[in-house]
């Protein structure tokens, strides 16, 4: 097979470089979410969102500005505003838009396109992620959680039923009780703790799935597809969902692809964040199966034609 | 005794995270894995795994996941579950520590495909560069050395300091004398090795294809560059590649300038080389091409960071 040539040594040194950047993230968002579970009543987070369904998923896209959030971690920060009461469509457009809609993947985009109009480039990813995680999660605003959710996500029924209401939120009997300050800092490591390995069980595979492709894989098979505009779009959300880099970093890897044209590059930065190999997995432990699938289909579809149907015209109007 | 022995898994996967992280650190293999800036990003995710492994395997339960009977994770009551943990998570992590020669082969290297344009990376560290005069493993040129000239990308937003000024409050490249008074001071800034050679990286090279100024500081110097042997058409021509990271290894890819020596050389593939010579550029098209024409090719030791970024 010319396609596939596998080494140890190239996987290894794939591998462990993932882990090494993506273990930490994944640590933080662990941390912020077992920080969230010891000392933020419900209350707090449901006081954020607007009572009407339609505006909290607006603002939910926009929690990542103030709760920057990477892919790798965002997972069981979710998991537990769910159970803390977020409804189902606000935690998914969080979930969704909280990679890309943060300041540290702004700052991260500006740089990396510099000298490639980084100030237009920055906007339409920022407002590009956040137009499609909105969009997805009003589109599962009115299904029932429990047939999208996995089993250990469900919120139990009263606090489903609170959540749906947006209203404050009943507290797990330990959050509410009366505990010491250092208690609940211990306890809020734990929780931390148990969220980290759910989490990077899936992390680990994905990272090594993606050391295979990055590695063993030849490269060249996908260049063929840049002069297409349709097909370069579709190739780089394939690349996106193959390379699994990170939402903070991933920038500096698009625009190397000068290649490609530039809204290929943007469903590469759009895409990649919110669907790739990583996330898939990483997925499974909050979703069911079939609702990751058609998450990641629904995606490839609105991503693509977002970059396929708007931005060239966009980029032509704005004189990129 | 469930609980207990996944609270021994679930622990010793955490410290044993942390410590391969802290390890890596500590021993500076990390280096060759990830960009600085993320390098003490690691040392404190490994310290905090450690903490929170010890604080795991110590203290008792005083927060439960579950509510109304129904539970978050089912891995502080599964020791499969722990076991599955500390299968996927830390023995992987160990067994690469253990196995992995920190670099990729000759068959990544070219899968990646070459960096063929300065302009596809990013622009150059003006605090990385004003480290280097001091410290020759550290790619090469100082900001002071340079104007503001970036002939190919005029758009992009300059990064680097004004250009030198000529002491009549006008800025250097107003005129001729002003020019050559610039090149002179900056040419004190490149950082030289023993023998007065100017001491560059492949990445200032293919820098200096896109920057104007660069080229003008470069011409006619005799160069010493530092990198992989990759052959070329023929044995009077090769490569020299260093692998460019972006933030990790794993998003590395190889940059290269091609080299033309003066007859055949007998270097290993992939083997370290120290290319002593001069740059010429050539134009091509829109662009210019770097060619570094050899006058020495030698073995050498690979650098302490085999990476650029």
């Amino acid at each position: 097979m010319n396609w596939f040539h596998f080494s140890w040594q190239n996987f290894w040194f794939s591998f462990l470089a993932l882990a090494f950047e993506g273990l930490p993230f994944v640590l933080v968002g662990s941390l912020i979410s077992g920080f969230i579970a010891a000392f933020v009543p419900s209350r707090v987070i449901t006081r954020f969102l607007p009572k009407n369904r339609f505006l909290a998923t607006l603002v939910s896209g926009l929690l990542g500005l103030i709760f920057p959030v990477c892919e790798c971690g965002v997972v069981p920060v979710v998991r537990r505003l769910l159970d803390k009461g977020l409804p189902f469509s606000c935690g998914l457009t969080y979930m969704l838009a909280s990679p890309i809609v943060n300041p540290l993947v702004a700052i991260s985009t500006y740089a990396a396109f510099r000298g490639q109009h980084p100030e237009l480039n920055t906007a339409v990813r920022l407002v590009g992620g956040y137009l499609v995680a909105v969009v997805v999660g009003l589109s599962v605003s009115r299904l029932d959680p429990a047939r999208l959710l996995g089993g250990k996500a469900i919120p139990n029924r009263s606090r489903r039923r609170a959540a749906l209401s947006i209203a404050a939120m009943p507290d797990a009997p330990d959050a509410s009780r009366d505990v010491s300050a250092m208690q609940r800092v211990i306890g809020a490591i734990q929780l931390a703790s148990d969220d980290f390995i759910d989490t990077a069980i899936y992390f680990m595979i994905g990272a090594a799935v993606a050391s295979v492709f990055n590695t063993a894989v030849d490269q060249r098979i996908m260049l063929p597809l840049a002069s297409s505009p349709v097909l370069s779009v579709i190739a780089m959300m394939l690349i996106a969902g193959i390379l699994t880099l990170c939402s903070t970093s991933d920038a500096f890897i698009a625009a190397t692809f000068t290649t490609f044209p530039i809204p290929a590059r943007m469903a590469f930065l759009i895409f990649g964040p919110m669907f790739d190999f990583k996330l898939l997995f990483l997925y499974s432990g909050l979703l069911k199966k079939r609702t990751v699938i058609a998450l990641g289909v629904g995606l490839f579809i609105i991503v693509g034609v977002l970059c396929i149907a708007f931005l060239p015209a966009i980029y032509a109007n704005l004189g990129s | 005794m469930r609980t207990w022995a996944a609270k021994i898994f679930n622990g010793i996967t955490l410290l044993g995270l942390g410590g391969v992280l802290i390890a890596f650190f500590i021993n500076g293999r990390i280096d060759q894995y990830l960009h600085p800036q993320f390098r003490l990003w690691e040392l404190a995710g490994g310290i905090g795994f450690c903490v929170a492994g010890a604080i795991y395997l110590v203290t008792k339960k005083s927060m439960d996941c579950c509510v109304d009977g129904q539970c978050i994770h089912s891995n502080p009551r599964s020791p499969v579950r722990g076991m599955l943990a500390l299968g996927v998570i830390t023995v992987p992590l160990v067994a690469g520590a253990v196995l992995s020669k920190d670099s990729y082969d000759q068959q990544a290297i070219l899968n990646r495909g070459f960096v063929q344009d300065a302009r596809a990376l990013p622009l150059r560290n003006v605090a990385k560069d004003a480290t280097a005069a001091t410290n020759p493993n550290q790619p090469a040129i100082p900001s002071e050395a340079l104007g503001g000239d970036k002939d190919e990308s005029a758009s992009a937003p300059s990064i680097e300091p004004p250009l030198p000024q000529d002491g009549s409050g006008n800025t250097a490249s107003q005129d001729t004398a002003g020019q050559d008074s610039k090149d002179d001071s900056s040419a004190q800034y490149l950082p030289r090795a023993e023998d007065g050679n100017v001491v560059l990286e492949v990445s200032d090279l293919l820098y200096s294809q896109s920057e104007e100024s660069l080229r003008k500081l470069f011409t006619g110097k005799t160069i010493e560059v530092i990198g992989q042997y990759l052959p070329g058409a023929d044995k009077s021509q090769f490569r020299i590649v260093r692998m460019f990271i972006w933030c990790c290894a794993a998003d590395a890819r190889p940059i290269s300038v091609p080299v033309k020596t003066q007859g055949p050389v007998q270097i290993a593939d992939m083997s370290w080389v120290k290319v002593i010579g001069q740059p010429e550029f050539e134009p091509n098209g829109d662009h210019t091409k770097v060619v570094l024409k050899a006058a020495q090719v030698l073995p050498t030791d690979p650098p302490a960071e085999a990476m650029l970024y």
